[in-house]
């Protein structure tokens, strides 16, 4: 299991500019899916790098699904080397994603989202529009069921 | 920000997909609280991990 608050306080607390994209940000609007894992976008100024790398070292991030001994650093080198990253910690799984689909980063999302008050902080999540245009964008066949639950759950706000 | 603008586009695709979807659960869950959705999600993986488990003990016992 994914602890979704103890990851979400983790960053917060070490002043990670993140957005809240994927599964978790559809929870946040009111999809009913099951997401296993934390999907994140992270700015990529060396300054956030290095909070990321930090805020996350307690909780031993490995690559999800990796053998166990493959080599790898948690370190700011690996992240400024590698861009979207699917990691499994302590707290459970979470992907830190430097851009989605269409180039767009932290930077860009970070107008075209909300601002959360959940489990006693402060955080971005993308908003209802731009996760389905997101998603859209990816063009994966298995975002098809969950773009019409989103459009579903947009309607029904419309209504009230 | 344009370009991440939902259009007002409708995938036939998606469209179909609407059908199928519960539209009583999305009710239900937009009367919940972010906090109460997101410890749903939790509670609802615990829930899948424990049928996994239980599965995998099944077809061990079954060989």
């Amino acid at each position: 299991m994914t602890d979704f608050p103890a990851l979400l306080k983790a960053l917060s607390e070490a002043n990670v500019d993140f957005v809240i994209v994927g599964g978790a940000a559809a929870t946040v609007h009111g999809s009913s899916r099951l997401t296993q894992d934390l999907d994140v976008v992270y700015s990529r100024s060396p300054a956030n790098i290095s909070r990321l790398v930090s805020a996350l070292a307690p909780f031993r991030p490995y690559l999800r699904g990796a053998p166990p001994g493959l080599p790898f650093s948690w370190d700011e080198r690996t992240i400024h080397n590698g861009l979207n990253f699917t990691l499994i910690t302590t707290l459970g799984a979470i992907d830190l994603l430097g851009e989605i689909t269409g180039g767009w980063q932290f930077e860009n999302l970070k107008s075209q989202s909300i601002r959360l008050d959940i489990f006693g902080i402060r955080c971005l999540c993308l908003s209802l529009e731009a996760l389905i245009a997101a998603k859209r964008a990816a063009g994966r066949p298995r975002d098809l069921e969950a773009i019409a639950e989103l459009e579903l759950i947009r309607d029904q706000q419309n209504r009230q | 920000m344009s370009e991440l603008d939902a259009d007002k586009y409708r995938d036939p695709v998606v469209e179909a997909y609407k059908s199928g979807i519960d539209r009583t659960l999305i009710r239900e869950n937009l009367r919940r609280s972010v906090e109460e959705r997101l410890n749903d999600l939790m509670a609802l993986q615990r829930f899948a991990e424990e049928l996994q488990k239980a599965g995998t003990l099944e077809q061990r016992e079954r060989r």
